[in-house]
């Protein structure tokens, strides 16, 4: 059963109860580890193709690490902004860096194996034509960014600036200058000039996968600036999509069109990235379709574990033109994904435990992480296959989403309060945020920590009510009152500077309740 | 493409004159790619842009309609007059497969010839459904979906109106620019 936008709004506060626990918030916190290397330090990120070429390079793992932010944000601790934002903006900064998208100056080039015969000019700007592989998940990051921290900096021009210059070879500066809004106009109208079908990721490649993802961009966008772009585009790429042909006769989500003949190709029937992640994202737009086919679909790629887990077929490189390919597309990782994404909780939970079990999760400065793992299969003859996709984001991912998590953030705008009610709006390094969500009273709750070895963390706790009254409770002891901007507080972990509450955990958890009166 | 764009263009109306973008001095284009053999997504757009022209009343007349066809082989001035002969209007523009794919670039619209068997000549050019409006410079103004409804698409033409009033020639009741009549000399068209 599907719920409808308004039932889905209701059940979030479940979520937002709940909170996070101690696995979710290693995940958080590891995406958060990712996102303060330093720039170019990719550790932990590597994937097995070269330049970037494969479905878990750098670009994957940045958007969907994420994604899986928002989704946690949006549904699990609305009023932490805090915890995300940064995070979330570094992930932005590290999005745009050369690394990521220079490999279009080659690809752009063209002759791929099914595009032999169309080579190409060498294109710098990774945006400007085809590579919806990279300008839609730019596009969706920076619009996130703008919906979920209320914050509009990436719509100032040039706010998203893609530069390469180097010493040793190139000549002049590389750079193309865009913003969230120009970028979104730049697809849109691509999109319109396919006739919706979408846009192409290699040249002559249109996947029907990634030209999903642009369609989350225009809603964003929708939400934030006015305007009916999604509902257009949706129904254009709907109808392009349904005429060629969604599925193949075997029931899987077609793979790609080929511009120029026209001609779609399936997916290998052998690996599972096709089917989930299609099926992933596709809920956002389609949960009826996806769901007709998934039961099948899954069946067809799970295979069982031991001790009532679940894991997917090992897989094997596929030879092609003479050579073994061997490239990551973080096949685990989106079959967990996509269970979660449909509310399937018994697969994704028994994924997740073969994953706990077998693929060596790993505690490092309070992140957990999956590392990588090049073995096809372990001495049990199990998967044991980790690709950085699904090590870093995809897992996460799916333990932060919620049943129909991203068909919401296409479907529900923000509501009006949220950027307006009280807040964890700054949290140091080592706080843990377990909880933040304002109840139905208009109270913030919100659990915060930090473990006692660590030196004393504090978190910030903003949009106080600019009139009226207000006290914050801590374990259920006031420890701070406050009317309009003054404010009483003898408690020596308690501090109220510039309009906000400065708090210090001395504990793991601690529960504060925020009361405006 | 984005609000600051220009685009230009030069085809041909239905009656055979050269016809340009600012061929419409002081009035706004409303541009609609199509073909005259479509059996469904023209006939219901042409039909709702001249209900919400309707709509606007005295207002239609700062608009001129252009239905830009995608399909140079069957679309001539001839056929363009028969197929717009009871929407007095619209102008029909075609041109040589040349031009017209230069002018479907240039709005960045979507057309492409595929096999229909319902057709009488076995094809269909499905195409982008989006109307454009352009000021006589050829600045693009705005863009209206497929799906709006003609209340809704003479609701923002009338918000096309107010952003965007009117500059130098209003359409006169003596015919000189009025709807239909194309390019004229009176006020500096083409």
């Amino acid at each position: 059963m599907t719920l409808t936008v308004d039932e889905f709004a209701a059940s979030v506060g479940h979520y937002q109860r709940e909170g996070v626990d101690a696995v979710q918030r290693g995940h958080i916190r590891h995406i958060d580890n990712l996102s303060r290397r330093l720039p170019n330090d990719w550790s932990g990120m590597g994937s097995r193709s070269n330049g970037q070429d494969d479905f878990a390079s750098l670009r994957y793992q940045l958007a969907y690490a994420a994604i899986a932010l928002a989704l946690a944000h949006r549904y699990r601790l609305p009023a932490a902004p805090g915890v995300f934002k940064g995070t979330f903006d570094r992930l932005i900064q590290k999005m745009i860096l050369p690394e990521v998208w220079m490999y279009w100056r080659n690809t752009s080039t063209g002759q791929a194996v099914f595009n032999a015969h169309i080579p190409m000019e060498s294109e710098w700007d990774p945006v400007r034509r085809d590579n919806i592989m990279y300008s839609a998940y730019v596009q969706v990051m920076t619009l996130l960014f703008a919906y979920l921290f209320d914050d509009d900096r990436y719509s100032v021009p040039g706010s998203i600036s893609f530069r390469h210059w180097a010493f040793s070879w190139g000549g002049e500066e590389k750079r193309f200058d865009y913003d969230q809004n120009s970028l979104n106009e730049l697809i849109y109208w691509k999109m319109v000039e396919s006739g919706y079908v979408g846009v192409a990721c290699e040249p002559n490649c249109v996947f029907q996968i990634c030209n999903q993802l642009p369609l989350l961009g225009f809603r964003l966008h929708d939400f934030l600036s006015g305007g009916q772009r999604a509902a257009e585009v949706e129904r254009g790429y709907r109808k392009a999509w349904d005429d060629f042909g969604r599925l193949d006769t075997e029931g899987r989500y077609n793979l790609l069109l080929l511009e120029d003949s026209q001609q779609m190709l399936t997916n290998d029937a052998t690996e599972v990235w096709g089917d989930a992640w299609a099926g992933t994202v596709l809920n956002m737009l389609n949960r009826d379709l996806v769901r007709e086919h998934y039961p099948e679909q899954i069946r067809r790629l799970l295979v069982d574990g031991p001790d009532g887990t679940l894991s997917i077929r090992p897989l094997t490189s596929t030879p092609l033109l003479g050579h073994d390919l061997f490239e990551d597309h973080g096949d685990f990782g989106w079959a967990a994904a996509w269970a979660a994404e449909v509310g399937d909780t018994s697969t994704r939970d028994r994924l997740l435990r073969f994953a706990d079990a077998r693929l060596a999760p790993t505690w490092v400065d309070g992140g957990l992480f999956y590392p990588r793992s090049d073995d096809s299969t372990d001495e049990d003859g199990y998967h044991r296959l980790v690709d950085p996709l699904t090590g870093n984001s995809l897992l996460a991912l799916a333990r932060l989403d919620v049943p129909d998590g991203l068909w919401g953030l296409y479907h529900l705008p923000r509501e009006p309060h949220s950027a307006t009610a009280p807040a964890v709006v700054e949290v140091d390094r080592s706080i843990d945020v377990a909880r933040a969500f304002v109840d139905d009273e208009g109270d913030l709750q919100t659990t915060i920590g930090t473990a006692a070895a660590k030196p004393a963390a504090s978190a910030r706790i903003g949009r106080l009510p600019a009139e009226g009254r207000w006290s914050l409770e801590r374990d259920g002891l006031v420890v701070a009152r406050g009317r309009s901007e003054r404010a009483d507080s003898s408690d020596p972990d308690v501090a109220y500077v510039g309009g906000e509450l400065i708090v210090t955990p001395r504990s793991p958890e601690e529960r504060y309740v925020l009361h405006v009166d | 493409m984005s609000t600051d764009d220009t685009i230009t263009f030069t085809l041909d109306d239905h009656l055979g004159r050269p016809t340009a973008q600012s061929s419409f001095p002081g009035r706004r284009s409303l541009v609609f790619f199509g073909f005259t053999h479509c059996r469904t997504v023209c006939p219901r757009a042409l039909d709702r842009l001249d209900r919400a022209l309707d709509l606007l009343g005295e207002d239609a007349a700062a608009f001129q309609p252009l239905y830009v066809t995608v399909d140079p082989d069957r679309d001539d001035p001839e056929r363009m007059r028969w197929f717009l002969r009871d929407r007095p209007r619209f102008l029909g523009l075609s041109g040589t497969p040349r031009q017209l794919e230069d002018t479907r670039r240039a709005f960045r619209a979507f057309a492409k010839r595929k096999d229909d068997p319902q057709d009488p000549d076995g094809y269909a050019v499905p195409h982008t459904a989006l109307t454009y409006v352009l000021d006589d410079a050829g600045r693009l103004l705005t863009h209206l979906a497929d799906a709006m409804t003609a209340d809704e698409v003479a609701t923002a033409l009338r918000g096309v109106l107010r952003d965007d009033p009117a500059t130098d020639s209003i359409p006169s009741d003596d015919g000189c620019c009025s709807a239909g009549d194309g390019p004229c000399d009176c006020c500096g068209g083409e």
